[in-house]
């Protein structure tokens, strides 16, 4: 019997230095189309990029490079995947939404790949603002009482403030991502306590989800057009819990949520993991490559809804250990 | 065999064979992916029946009255806007899934099937009952097979035009809602509905707005008992005031249609519709009922055979938006996808304890905006001549009458509602003058309907209004008490304290009335209320309690959402004196508007120790006379206020009784099913040795010199006193 399964696509800051490589080592001969679109855009191609001698940050987190290797790696390793595995619903953490249009049949690979690559190109051209990440949970993954509302109280508070543009971007799991303009970035860095990683600036990122990528949805909206668009095979999930059935889509509204809401309002990644398990109970979560890090903010949003019994971080752990409800494709000990 | 799975393979079969039935050609302007959503709501509502049945025979699920051959219901939520708030009947689950597909993020099968499942996590009801309902969706829970959340719909669509010209504070709906409520065609001939329908009609005749959609399901059969053919039709056709419009309900293309067209007339015109939805009843009335016990097998068939999702099938075929295949994968998908998520919620927690079912008894706190009060000149220029009087004393009638408009100053969103109580100012007088002060729209001259007036009470509640209604007679809250036990009172329940309707019902009652009183006048019996869970119930003796206890009642609805009963004894209205003619000693000054007494806060005369009489109203007024003469005897008394009959100040009442050597409870009210035998059982359980009470006897209250004669009297009181006292040294 076939496992039900609900794939989710990464965003951006999933392709890094250990991810160097990844499209030659798991999609070898597989991105002719892809390079050749960059070619004719003047762009370097995704193989000369993933085949570079060296991870650069520079280069390989910028919108217009970032964005197409992950798109390719994500959509390619879907393809791969074994006929046991029933896809029910696809989702995708912010840029991810992009490639979950073509993994769903929304778009074809070809037209989802303008799409992101156009988008992950006008926002590198404008790069207006940038993301802090910053998590609410305990060690364990559970919320920390009060947390979140406090934090998105300082983001209320801080947005209120002269010349201050602060808003959140994404809800990630356990973790909330700001977004603004520098001004609002460092009120927020500089109010939050300091631990470990965080307040974490996400390089050659901008105010993804926020009103300050106004200009760059308009921008999509003008040159990506509706004949790029088509209506899903396979349910899709969005950055607000909303499904888009098959059959039940028209092309247009995707098109105009696509280019609009999704770009200027916040992101609700947590939302959409929570509509697929309690709308699709599949079997198992799965998340394309490249790169694990989405891993956290996923089985944080199941934990918060005490999915399947999983309560926090230990208990996820040790499902993961005997009946995995979380695959990773990035990850070569999960790769199916 | 089953009938559920009779229906299911005839859906297979007949699609797979383009054996489907017939019908009128397709016509819509709806895109075909509209039309593909709505048959992918009818299909998770028929695979939502299915698998309920399932839950049940596995012993994991607790409802099974399905939704099925009614799923045209999706097309009537297509053609309303999510704000629209909905009162639904028990078989429209279809209606909510397509509402929830207008409202981004919703997990529509999860939360239904939580609610098969009775699990705490449900997000309507906590668990606690099967209902259809969401706050996301505007959709307050009913239960309802009987109409009884009519009246209510009613009081919301009446509270849209209120809420234009006065916005209350906690107003809920946009000013360009309506209201919809939907129920059978069996449930159209209650006398609840018919009110309705007639408050409808009656407010409309007079061009008062009143945007309300009825939506009538006609399935042609209650339980077992056929609706003769056309009475439906026949019955609506043509009532004042309300436009009838007809649809087949297993075509999705023109049940939207029509649908539009109903609820695009009650928002433009602002008047009631009464939409005829034919519909067929498939599975019989619910999981436990063998439909072939009673009906005929032909009639069972042929409502098989029109399968509202096969009619679907065939029109959205027609249009080519979709083939029988892609239906017959939307409907199996549907079918696993239920089943998944069905064994996921089984294991999701179910409440366990008495404390986590009462929890939502009473809802949570809201809060309020602080309030000021009136300035002193609005006070000055309202009242008038009556701040003169204010400084003297003054009978019950007047203070409450002075209190209603210091609440009203002070709190925009009260709205008072009953026969009368506008122009004539009510039957006692209470309510003159405030309509003159604060206009007709606050102070509204109901129908003769107590269903109806507290319909529109419980309605306006719904949109953020406090309501006081009011009931003329306490005997005439009878015909109408179900609006109050089984639709406000119950609202926190079923909702899990997301959906209130807070509100003051004042009710005038109680004996001692001579002249023209008699039973339906002063009935004495407050039964009918005070075992309701989560009602409060107020009942002063005196004007100065009045004013307090009502200015608390106003406060307890308001800002705790509350459902709260105010009984004012009519004898005592205007009552001046005590003991002899000219004393005054039953009058008091107007106590200053920030004096309030406290829930459960007690009252009590003299401090005496041999003796302590708990009473209320009526009794406590003959119970100080009666003090007066024990004291002549000897005995130390005093004389205890319960002032809150429910909930019952237990507490209050054993502190103010410790250390008195006997307890007599003075109850005007009947000997059986009052008061007293609460509080009788309440002291013996406390340990209260000597103890006894008076009561009325169980008869009714006669007209004219007798009216008193099955009542308690004072020398009564003294004489059981004496007698307790007697038998207890």
């Amino acid at each position: 019997m076939k496992k039900t399964a609900v794939l989710i696509c990464p965003g951006r800051g999933t392709y890094n230095a250990p991810e160097l490589g990844y499209l030659a080592r798991h999609h070898a001969g597989e991105l002719g189309e892809f390079d050749a679109y960059r070619t004719a855009q003047g762009q370097e191609t995704l193989s000369a990029l993933d085949g570079a001698a060296k991870f650069s940050a520079r280069i390989h987190t910028r919108g217009d490079h970032a964005s197409p290797l992950i798109y390719a790696a994500s959509l390619l390793d879907t393809q791969s995947l074994p006929d046991e595995i029933e896809i029910v619903a696809v989702t995708g953490n912010s840029m991810g939404w992009y490639t979950a249009l073509a993994v769903g049949g929304a778009v074809s690979p070809m037209a989802g790949f303008q799409i992101v690559n156009t988008m992950g190109t006008l926002m590198q051209e404008q790069l207006i603002g940038g993301q802090i990440l910053y998590p609410f949970v305990d060690d364990n993954w559970r919320p920390l009482a009060g947390k979140r509302d406090q934090l998105l109280e300082l983001v209320s508070d801080i947005s209120s403030r002269k010349d201050h543009l602060l808003a959140l971007s994404i809800e990630l799991g356990g973790m909330l991502v700001v977004a603004g303009n520098e001004a609002g970035l460092k009120a927020f860095e500089a109010a939050v306590p300091a631990y470990d990683r965080y307040p974490m600036r996400l390089p050659n990122h901008a105010a993804f989800h926020t009103d300050l990528q106004a200009p760059v949805a308009a921008l999509g909206r003008e040159i990506l057009g509706l004949d790029l668009f088509g209506t899903p095979d396979i349910p899709l999930i969005d950055g607000r819990g909303v499904i888009w059935w098959p059959g039940a889509t028209e092309a247009a509204t995707l098109r105009d949520y696509t280019l609009n809401a999704q770009v200027v309002e916040t992101y609700n990644l947590t939302k959409a993991i929570q509509v697929a398990a309690h709308e699709f109970a599949p079997d198992m979560f799965i998340v394309a490559g490249p790169g694990a890090t989405l891993g956290g903010a996923i089985a944080q949003s199941l934990i918060s809804i005490d999915w399947d019994g999983i309560s926090d971080k230990t208990v996820f752990q040790s499902r993961q250990a005997d009946d995995p409800v979380l695959i990773a494709m990035g990850r070569d000990d999960q790769r199916l | 065999m089953d009938r559920a799975a009779i229906v299911h393979q005839n859906f297979l079969d007949r699609v797979q064979n383009g054996t489907l039935p017939i019908g009128q050609m397709a016509q819509t302007d709806l895109p075909a992916a509209k039309l593909v959503e709505m048959f992918r709501s009818q299909c998770l509502s028929r695979q939502l029946d299915r698998t309920s049945r399932n839950m049940q025979k596995a012993g994991q699920g607790y409802y099974t009255i399905g939704s099925s051959g009614h799923e045209g219901m999706a097309a009537v939520a297509e053609a309303l806007r999510p704000t629209d708030m909905a009162f639904l009947h028990y078989r429209d689950a279809a209606f909510q899934i397509q509402r929830a597909a207008q409202v981004p993020g919703q997990n529509i099968a999860w939360d239904m099937l939580l609610s098969f499942g009775a699990s705490s996590d449900d997000p309507i009801s906590g668990g606690r009952h099967k209902v259809l309902g969401s706050k996301a969706l505007n959709i307050p829970p009913q239960t309802s097979t009987i109409a009884s959340h009519l009246p209510k719909a009613v009081g919301v669509a009446y509270s849209l035009g209120l809420a234009r010209r006065h916005a209350p504070e906690h107003r809920c709906l946009p000013e360009d809602a309506i209201v919809m409520a939907s129920f059978g065609d069996a449930s159209s001939n209650h006398s609840t509905a018919q009110g309705a329908f007639n408050t409808a009609c009656w407010t409309s005749f007079q061009s008062v707005p009143l945007p309300m959609l009825f939506v009538c399901e006609d399935n042609g059969i209650g339980i077992s008992t056929p609706t003769p053919d056309g009475w439906i039709a026949a019955n609506f056709l043509a009532r004042p005031g309300m436009r009838y419009f007809a649809c087949n309900g297993l075509d999705i293309c023109e049940t939207h249609h029509v649908a539009q067209q109903a609820a695009d007339y009650v928002r433009k015109h602002q008047k009631p519709a009464f939409l005829h939805v034919t519909t067929v009843r498939l599975y019989g009335h619910a999981g436990s009922d063998v439909e072939a016990s009673y009906r005929d097998a032909k009639a069972t068939m042929a409502d098989e055979a029109n399968d509202p999702l096969l009619h679907s099938v065939r029109l959205l075929t027609e249009l080519g938006a979709l083939t029988a295949k892609q239906a017959i994968d939307i409907y199996t998908e549907t079918g696993d996808r239920c089943e998944r998520i069905a064994a996921q919620v089984v294991t999701r927690p179910q409440l366990k304890t008495a404390a986590a079912v009462m929890a939502a008894l009473i809802p949570p706190k809201r809060a309020c905006a602080p309030t000021i009060g009136p300035s002193t000149a609005k006070r000055t220029a309202t009242f008038g001549s009556d701040m003169r009087a204010m400084k003297t004393p003054q009978p019950m009638a007047r203070l409450i009458n002075w209190t209603l408009t210091d609440l009203m100053l002070e709190h925009g969103e009260i709205v008072l509602m009953g026969e009368d109580v506008g122009r004539k100012g009510g039957v006692y007088g209470v309510t003159q003058k405030l309509k003159n002060r604060f206009g007709a729209d606050r102070v509204i001259d109901t129908l003769l309907d107590e269903q109806s007036i507290l319909g529109l009470a419980i309605g306006m509640g719904h949109n953020g209004f406090i309501p006081m209604p009011e009931i003329q007679f306490l005997a005439y809250l009878h015909n109408a008490e179900d609006q109050i036990r089984g639709e406000a009172a119950t609202l926190s329940f079923f909702s899990d304290g997301q959906f209130t309707n807070p509100m003051v019902l004042r009710i005038a009652g109680l004996g001692y009335q001579k002249g023209f009183g008699g039973h339906f006048h002063n009935d004495n019996s407050l039964a009918v209320l005070r075992d309701i869970p989560g009602v409060i119930m107020a009942c002063p003796s005196n004007g100065a309690d009045a004013a307090c206890m009502l200015r608390e009642c106003v406060r307890l609805a308001r800002e705790e959402l509350r459902v709260v009963v105010f009984i004012e004894p009519i004898a005592l209205y205007p009552m001046r004196d005590l003991h002899e003619a000219g004393d005054g000693g039953w009058m008091n000054t107007y106590p200053s508007p920030d004096k309030r007494i406290a829930l459960g806060q007690v009252g009590m005369s003299g401090d005496g120790t041999d003796l302590a009489i708990v009473t209320y109203a009526n009794g406590y007024y003959l119970s100080v006379q009666a003090a007066k003469a024990l004291k002549a005897k000897g005995v130390k008394v005093r004389v205890i206020d319960m002032r809150w009959i429910a909930p019952v100040p237990r507490d209050e009442l054993f502190k103010k009784t410790e250390g008195c050597g006997a307890v007599l409870i003075v109850d005007e009210c009947r000997e059986t099913g009052s008061q007293s035998e609460g509080l009788m059982a309440m002291f013996m359980e406390n340990g209260t040795k000597n103890l006894a009470r008076v009561t009325a006897l169980d008869c009714f209250i006669a007209t004219g010199p007798a009216y008193g004669v099955t009542l308690p009297t004072a020398e009564g009181i003294a004489d059981a006193a004496l007698a307790l006292l007697e038998g207890g040294t």
